[in-house]
């Protein structure tokens, strides 16, 4: 219908139509894939911890006696009124936790995608310029190794290198223990709030302690850049309006930069709202690693707390914010490239 | 039992002394009512305090925590009516200014005068009622209700005193009002039917809760309005938490926490020993009464034959274990009462004295036991730490070595091992525990009483039931004492549970902090305010 009309608001209406149906599979997913496992959520919370009885007036009251259809209903519609439930090993709400500890992740996540970007690009425009030259050799081996290295091993490397035998960097949190019991917790986002205190060093301070954790997250979807970037970018040198304005007379870094680097960003631009999941969940092993005080790390506690309550509503709203970011990169793309919306 | 009021002994002794050298001597009293502002001002010269630590708080209402890492943050926090000194292993008074068994059932505190709570409001006997009462009432399937499962019921007659009327003799009670169970709260402040979050928490301990995130760091300033008799080494406490040993270590090494207390791993440990001077980092060790132990299934599999659990006991080598595997950072365990408890005796090590592979044979041979015996010993490597499975391959090797065994070795998480070893599922599995109390009984009726211990494991001995139900009804030291080590003879001869290790307190400290060494003590309770932090 899109390609049809060309009109971009028709294309975006129709992308976010079929956002509808996208929440609705995915939702459905989430909640099955929470009741594969035997018995019900507050069996497996607090089954052996307390009377039967007990467990059965709790399991009652959350609504897990009734059928799987019921419980689907009242999952979906409280999804609607953005009531994503309540945990059922410390009674908190999980939109709580996302107000608490997603300022947290939000920066975390941030700071590796840009620090993704800023090594990512200029690589791959490097590599891509020179294939098959030792640098892009290197560069390529860089990006292999990064991406197929395991986060939590590279963070406890860095760990060693920086802060054990360097000493250069905090070891991990969010930022210095002193800094974090005076600092005035307003956003939950650390260094806003440090910002809004107008304390520089509470935000020097809260800067130093996120170098390693983004660098170690960051690092992992660069491999994905690079390689991206490099290929883009080495296809479209070879296009017949590069060659034109090489043979112009226009020096060989505009060229790069201002023609065929921009047509190269059409599929990178595609991929990047991919990367955003890979970075989601790169950043529960990284907030565990660094003991970073993010929703990621709630999700592996109320994950051994085998409480799926908690585990549900967190990756409900990790879905809906990947679903938002696809849609959201969707629509970037169409408003840079109109082949897409046509 | 009956235990006094040192400081109001104190306070006699001083002023009787300073009348004797002809001036009057001005005390410090608990009546003034001016220490808190006192312990206020001196902390304020003081340094702050950083511990970093891998525990996971569960809650510090203290209906509803029945584990280490939240009764850290209690002792701290709140005042009990009774509290083990540091050093000590008996309980004294801490809110009451005595305590008094009037007759086996009837136990009787008087509380001291002025006590506050930390918002300045009066604590009175009809608080410490509210709080034991609200224990049992909330049940909390992570509290301590179980505790009081001797109390029928507290009275508050008058403002001062609180009467615990118990359904048969108990004297563990003074023990485990000295627990994180026996903390006061505020009859005001607290609901009586549901848990208080924690960053609302009232006590009237050294220490207030300034902020409170339990996974990433609680923060503890001086409560003005404290009017016991401790006094503050540092100007306020953070305890900062951790995922992971690994990163624990890093952060003491860089100095982003003065103390690393639990847990820090054997091979860290052994490494701060070695080279930890060099970046101004030591260790130091206390002792401990952390016990770990392998569970025997009695009533089925392989080790439902007696010989054949006296046979793996008298192979099992202790010393090998704590040196090759720990380090050295524990020590060799030969009952389940561990050193430096009242009571204590080597019951394995009298029994079956070294390891003996030809004295085993022998055991084995006479009950007619067919060789080499086929079983499954299982661990966990979630709850004890990952040198768990190093420990298990072990023992292992020592029990198979001998010819006389052939045993598999199998692992699961905790969440599935705590659900599948009360069902009966695991023939031989390795447990820890740490004391609710410094009292012998605390190691022995949880796990021997054939009705009411929770590993339920098929273990009956009548007679050993019989001892449990005496000592616990006396309040008699050299009574129970007898029958302590008469309880520990008679199960190392039926060898239901192997005792292993005792764990040693162990604690990072980076230069310039002290006091650690004086809180480590068998009550496992770590005193923050006797530690003296450093500028960081």
């Amino acid at each position: 219908m899109a390609a049809r009309s060309g009109s971009l608001r028709t294309y975006i209406l129709t992308r976010l139509a079929l956002v509808v149906p996208n929440v609705l599979v995915l939702l459905t997913m989430v909640f099955l894939l929470m009741r594969v496992a035997p018995g019900d959520p507050v069996s497996a919370a607090l089954g052996g911890r307390l009377p039967p009885a007990e467990i059965a007036r709790r399991r009652e009251a959350a609504g897990f006696d009734r059928p799987l259809i019921v419980q689907y209903w009242e999952y979906i519609s409280g999804v609607l009124r953005l009531d994503f439930g309540q945990t059922l090993t410390d009674n908190r709400k999980v939109t709580d936790i996302f107000i608490v500890n997603g300022g947290a992740t939000l920066t975390l996540t941030v700071a590796a995608l840009i620090v993704a970007l800023g090594v990512g690009i200029p690589l791959g425009l490097w590599a891509g310029r020179r294939r098959d030259s030792v640098s892009d050799v290197g560069i390529r081996l860089f990006g292999i190794l990064t991406y197929a290295a395991p986060v939590f091993f590279t963070g406890l490397l860095a760990q060693i290198l920086f802060t054990s035998q360097l000493g250069w960097l905090p070891s991990g949190k969010q930022a210095s223990a002193i800094t974090q019991a005076t600092l005035d917790e307003r956003t939950h986002i650390f260094l806003l709030d440090a910002t809004l205190a107008g304390d520089a060093d509470a935000f020097i301070d809260g800067l130093k302690h996120l170098v390693m954790p983004a660098v170690v997250l960051g690092l992992l979807i660069t491999g994905v850049f690079i390689r991206l970037i490099r290929v883009n970018l080495a296809q479209t040198m070879r296009d017949d309006y590069v060659e034109a304005a090489t043979a112009r007379g226009i020096p060989e870094g505009r060229v790069v930069l201002r023609h065929a680097f921009r047509n190269a960003m059409v599929p990178f631009v595609t991929v990047l709202g991919l990367q955003v999941a890979l970075l989601f969940g790169g950043a529960i092993l990284t907030e565990q690693t660094f003991s970073w005080p993010g929703v990621g790390s709630q999700l592996l506690r109320y994950l051994n707390n085998r409480d799926y309550a908690a585990v549900q509503g967190i990756i409900t709203v990790f879905a809906l914010v990947v679903v938002a970011i696809s849609l959201l990169i969707d629509i970037v793309n169409a408003l840079i490239d109109p082949r897409v919306r046509y | 039992m009956r235990v006094y009021s040192t400081p109001r002994r104190a306070i006699v002794a001083l002023a009787v002394a300073g009348l004797m050298g002809g001036g009057l001597v001005a005390c410090g009293g608990d009546d003034s009512g001016d220490s808190g502002d006192n312990n206020k001002d001196a902390a304020a010269d003081l340094a702050p305090l950083i511990v970093g630590t891998t525990d996971k708080v569960t809650t510090i209402d203290p209906a509803g925590s029945y584990d280490l890492p939240s009764w850290t943050l209690q002792y701290n926090i709140f005042q009990n009516l009774l509290a083990i000194p540091a050093g000590g292993n008996t309980p004294t008074p801490d809110a009451a200014e005595s305590c008094d068994f009037e007759n086996p059932t009837t136990y009787t505190c008087t509380l001291k005068d002025g006590l506050k709570f930390s918002d300045g409001s009066p604590m009175t006997s009809e608080d410490v009622k509210f709080s034991i009462d609200r224990v049992i009432a909330i049940a909390d399937p992570n509290g301590p209700s179980s505790l009081f499962g001797s109390v029928a019921s507290v009275e508050a007659p008058d403002e001062k005193t609180v009467t615990f009327m118990l359904k048969a003799g108990d004297a563990t009670l003074p023990f485990v009002l000295t627990s994180g169970a026996g903390a006061i709260v505020s009859a005001a402040k607290y609901p009586a039917d549901a848990l208080q979050p924690d960053d609302q928490s009232l006590g009237s301990g050294l220490y207030k809760v300034d902020k409170f995130d339990k996974t990433q760091q609680v923060v503890l300033v001086p409560n003005e309005n404290y009017s016991g008799d401790q006094e503050l080494a540092n100007s306020q406490t953070i305890v900062s938490y951790f995922q992971q040993e690994s990163q624990l270590k890093t952060a003491l090494e860089s100095k982003e926490v003065m103390v690393a207390y639990r847990s820090l791993s054997p091979t860290d440990v052994a490494d701060l020993e070695e080279n930890g001077a060099d970046k101004g980092v030591g260790i130091v060790t206390g002792q401990g009464t952390e016990i770990n132990y392998l569970v025997l299934q009695n009533t089925k599999g392989a080790f439902a034959d007696k010989a054949v659990r006296q046979a793996a006991a008298q192979l099992i080598d202790r010393e090998a274990i704590a040196e090759n595997v720990y380090n050295g950072s524990v020590d060799p365990l030969y009952s389940m009462v561990p050193e430096g408890l009242t009571g204590h005796v080597e019951a394995f090590q009298e029994r079956y004295g070294e390891p003996d592979v030809a004295k085993a044979t022998a055991i084995l041979e006479e009950a007619g036991v067919e060789t080499p015996v086929a079983s499954t010993l299982w661990y966990t490597p979630s709850r004890y730490g990952a040198t768990s499975a190093d420990m298990y391959a072990e023992i292992q090797r020592q029990l198979n070595d001998s010819g006389l065994f052939d045993l598999e070795l199998e692992s699961a998480e905790y969440e599935q091992y705590k659900e599948e070893y009360p069902a009966g599922t695991y023939p031989a599995w390795q447990l820890g525990w740490f004391p609710d109390f410094p009292d012998a009984d605390n190691y022995l009726s949880p796990f021997y009483d054939s009705v009411n211990n929770f590993l339920q494991y098929g273990y009956k001995n009548a007679e050993v039931d019989e001892l449990l139900a005496a000592q616990k009804a006396s309040t008699d030291p050299a009574e129970r004492e007898a029958a302590f080590t008469e309880i520990q003879t008679l199960v190392a001869e039926d060898a239901p549970i192997i005792p292993i290790w005792q764990g040693k307190q162990v604690a990072g400290v980076v230069e310039g902090v002290e006091g650690v060494e004086d809180t480590f003590d068998p009550s496992f309770t770590f005193r923050f305010w006797l530690v003296k932090g450093v500028e960081s």
